[in-house]
């Protein structure tokens, strides 16, 4: 334990000697990131607050369905962390030269195994830690629940819930590796893969939220009670359930009620951290070792590959273009972190998509439902081209490493060098945007899908260059894992200003959204002039926000390198 | 063909590079010598426009670099000293890269490629990723890639780190038939042996300031006139 200690209290002094040095931008930076995260932390408490007093009040969706829906929510994030963990978990476990440091050390490889593990966990987590805290909170006071219970529900079943998807992300992992070294990792990884899309399946077929919210409301008024009849038996017992089922009782002051999911979820956790635990004292060193062979049969298989899109043949692009398109394409190809997180937010788009597809049913009666829901789905879409531009587009610039020297001493502008690297992911994530936008609300009139696909370009246009020039700011070349460049502080803190930008997005659009629903329920002309002012307002202050972000990575490219 | 007029770079209070003034001709071979420290790699980076002066000014063929960096860039060749290179491309395919960042032709490439392969003894691994690469072999790669468009000038920082004997000799005999050929070559440098080896001039900067800057022969009649050695000479030079 000692060891383990001693290893840490080096890390976080590294980590603090590399985080502050008192230089007047290095003060301002920081200044400024925790100025953004204490102001988003007061938001999104604030925020909570609000929408569950919209949801219960306003909308009258009974604390039955504000808890499935919270379940629902917690189960998609359980996912994220466990899938997270496996990605960054391989990196750090088995390709970082911290690990090969330690090994030649005498230190069992169980105990670098453990704080490589606690490592990953909370340097991959922490922004999403902070954002869920603040949104507890923002329950919390809702809920007039006081400190000592806010905390046990924090700590005793939010934090085990967290620790169970990480432990059982990296147990995958393991057996992954063990499996892979047998049966070839292509097919290993294939099944695994295939094993999550099922699994993803099955839950949102048992979960349809719109199915739930029909046969809760064949009961209204009476939509407070407790329907548990409703919840499928499988899903009573994952923990994500758990979680949502202790904060309506707890909600409901039924302390006891909640206690056996306190105990579910602790026990759960502390079952598979020993699980982790044990099979990393078992296979760690094991699976080290194996992955180097697993890797070296990669190498050996990479001479079979299909060639496309070729260093070697001629293309219509011009040299620069076509040096810099093809360097940036090969390169994501043959990252299998890019390639696999590219193929889960993708899945998970399409799930978003199929399960949202019946939304419009709920709002049957209710023009302020309706209005909310289409603002919802547009946050979510604002929220999926957030979230693919963070993961993308913000580590482009970080991503050309210390190779960049070659780019920088040739002939080739700052400019024309941001313009090649942005356009591919631009175009990507444009079409995606588009997609959403159509797929998500067509069971919306013409003219709101119309409005949706047209506010998604400039949406989609602000958050890629808001990121870019983030990306560009924050650029940390020593870098080489995307996705802890897409997890670093530097992309705390454009998550957070991509969040303000959607608060304003939402606050821009509520009233003429109302009154378009309203219009349309009392059958009353709606002047779709309503909609010029705020339209042109997110159109102007999109257009604004990329061109600032823009000479913002044109300015990082200007920098000493 | 470079000159550097009162060149100086500070970072902060910490001036990395003061006034320094310097001229490189075309078949120079120009050793930079100095301590650890004493700026050689800030001056290579402004050179090639990775960093940019605090102050004075950097003229190729009597053009100020700053008045149109993009054109003089076509002149220069640089290694760096780290060969960092994209791990993930083949040599190949980052020499194809490297060519399409100077507008060369595919088949101009291709044939430069083959010459290269000769030249730095590269052919067994050209299509290997580069993460299989010895540092030694990577360093090969980025010198090949230095060579691709033929420049005028190279700019070369610290080349022998990590080479192994076989690679260092290439690169010795390649620098010193490039300079015969013309080019004119900026080489920083620890390994005094090497300078004296090859180089035609040799410059000394120490804590930032250049203190020698002549011919290889004049350092030669200066360590018989002191009856020192290279090192000897080069220790006196720059100690506190």
């Amino acid at each position: 334990m000692s060891q383990i200690l001693h290893i840490l209290k080096y890390k976080i002094i590294s980590f603090a000697k590399t985080s502050f040095t008192f230089k007047a931008n290095e003060i301002f930076k920081h200044a400024g990131g925790g100025i953004i995260y204490i102001a988003f932390a007061y938001g999104s408490f604030e925020f909570t607050r609000q929408l569950v007093n919209y949801l219960l009040t306003q909308l009258r969706i009974g604390m039955f369905l504000l808890h499935e829906f919270i379940s629902i929510i917690l189960f998609i994030f359980f996912i994220t962390v466990n899938i997270g963990n496996i990605i960054v978990s391989y990196s750090t476990l088995y390709k970082s030269q911290e690990v090969i440091y330690l090994f030649t050390k005498p230190i069992n490889p169980a105990k670098i195994f453990l704080i490589k593990f606690f490592d990953n966990f909370f340097y991959s987590s922490s922004t999403f830690l902070f954002i869920v805290l603040a949104v507890m909170a923002g329950y919390a006071v809702h809920f007039q629940l006081n400190l000592l219970t806010t905390s046990a529900l924090v700590l005793l079943n939010f934090f085990p819930f967290m620790f169970s998807a990480a432990s059982l992300g990296v147990i995958i992992l393991l057996i992954v590796i063990k499996i892979a070294s047998k049966y070839g990792l292509k097919k290993v990884l294939i099944t695994i893969g295939a094993s999550y899309v099922v699994v993803l399946f099955v839950f949102f077929k048992l979960t349809s939220p719109v199915n739930m919210a029909n046969e809760v409301m064949k009961y209204y008024p009476h939509i407070d009670r407790y329907f548990g009849e409703l919840i499928p038996l499988a899903i009573k017992y994952i923990p994500s359930n758990w979680l949502s089922e202790s904060m309506y009782w707890i909600s409901q002051g039924d302390v006891n009620s909640a206690l056996p999911y306190f105990i579910y979820q602790v026990s759960l956790s502390i079952v598979l951290l020993s699980i982790a635990a044990l099979l990393g004292h078992k296979w760690y060193f094991q699976t080290w070792l194996m992955s180097l062979k697993i890797q070296t049969k990669i190498r050996e298989e990479r001479k079979n590959r299909i060639k496309f899109f070729i260093f070697e043949k001629v293309s219509r692009f011009r040299s620069k273009t076509e040096a810099m398109l093809k360097k940036d394409f090969h390169l994501f190809i043959r990252e299998p972190n890019q390639v696999i997180h590219l193929a889960v937010l993708l899945f998970m788009i399409s799930i978003f998509l199929a399960s949202i597809s019946g939304l419009t049913l709920l709002g049957r009666g209710n023009f302020y439902l309706k209005s909310t829901i289409f603002l919802i789905v547009f946050l979510f879409n604002a929220l999926l081209i957030s979230t693919l531009s963070l993961r993308f587009v913000f580590p482009l610039i970080s991503l050309e490493g210390l190779t960049f020297w070659k780019v920088k001493t040739a002939p080739i502008t700052n400019k024309k060098i941001l313009r090649i690297k942005l356009l591919p992911p631009f175009l990507i994530i444009l079409f995606i945007s588009q997609m959403l936008s159509i797929f998500s609300n067509r069971k919306f009139p013409a003219e709101l899908v119309l409005l949706a696909c047209v506010l998604s370009i400039f949406v989609a246009i602000a958050m890629i260059f808001l990121n870019f020039g983030m990306g560009g700011f924050f650029a940390v070349y020593k870098e080489k894992k995307p996705i802890r460049i897409s997890s670093s502080q530097g992309a705390s803190i454009a998550f957070l200003l991509n969040l303000i930008y959607m608060v304003f997005l939402i606050a821009v659009l509520f009233f003429p959204m109302s009154k378009y629903f309203e219009a349309r329920f009392y059958n009353t002309h709606f002047s779709y002039i309503q909609f010029l002012m705020p339209v042109s307002a997110i159109v102007i202050i999109s257009l604004i926000i990329a061109a600032i972000f823009y000479r913002i990575a044109l300015y990082s490219l200007k920098r000493d390198f | 063909m470079l000159k550097l007029e009162n060149l100086t770079k500070k970072f902060g209070h910490y001036t990395a590079v003061n006034n320094i003034n310097l001229e490189i001709n075309s078949g120079d071979l120009f050793g930079f010598l100095g301590p650890n420290g004493a700026g050689k790699t800030t001056t290579i980076k402004m050179i090639v426009g990775l960093y940019s002066p605090t102050a004075g000014t950097i003229y190729f063929d009597c053009n100020d670099v700053s008045d149109d960096p993009v054109n003089i860039k076509r002149h220069f060749g640089y290694v760096p000293d780290q060969p960092y290179i994209y791990d993930k491309l083949t040599g190949k395919e980052f020499l194809y890269f490297s060519g399409g960042l100077y507008d060369l032709p595919k088949n101009v490439i291709k044939d430069r490629i083959d010459e290269l392969v000769d030249l730095m003894k590269i052919g067994d691994w050209l299509n290997k990723r580069t993460e299989e690469y010895s540092q030694g072999m990577k360093q090969r790669i980025t010198f090949a890639s230095a060579f691709l468009h033929n420049p005028k000038m190279l700019v070369i920082d610290e080349p022998m780190i990590g080479l192994d004997p076989q690679s260092a000799h290439i690169v010795k005999q390649v620098l010193q038939k490039k300079a015969r050929e013309g080019m004119a070559i900026f080489m920083s440098t620890h390994s005094l042996n090497v300078a004296e080896e090859i180089c035609t001039r040799v410059g000394i900067i120490n804590k930032s300031q250049m203190i020698f800057d002549d011919t290889i022969d004049v350092l030669h009649n200066m360590k018989k006139e002191m009856e020192r050695n290279f090192e000897e000479l080069f220790i006196e030079l720059t100690q506190d």
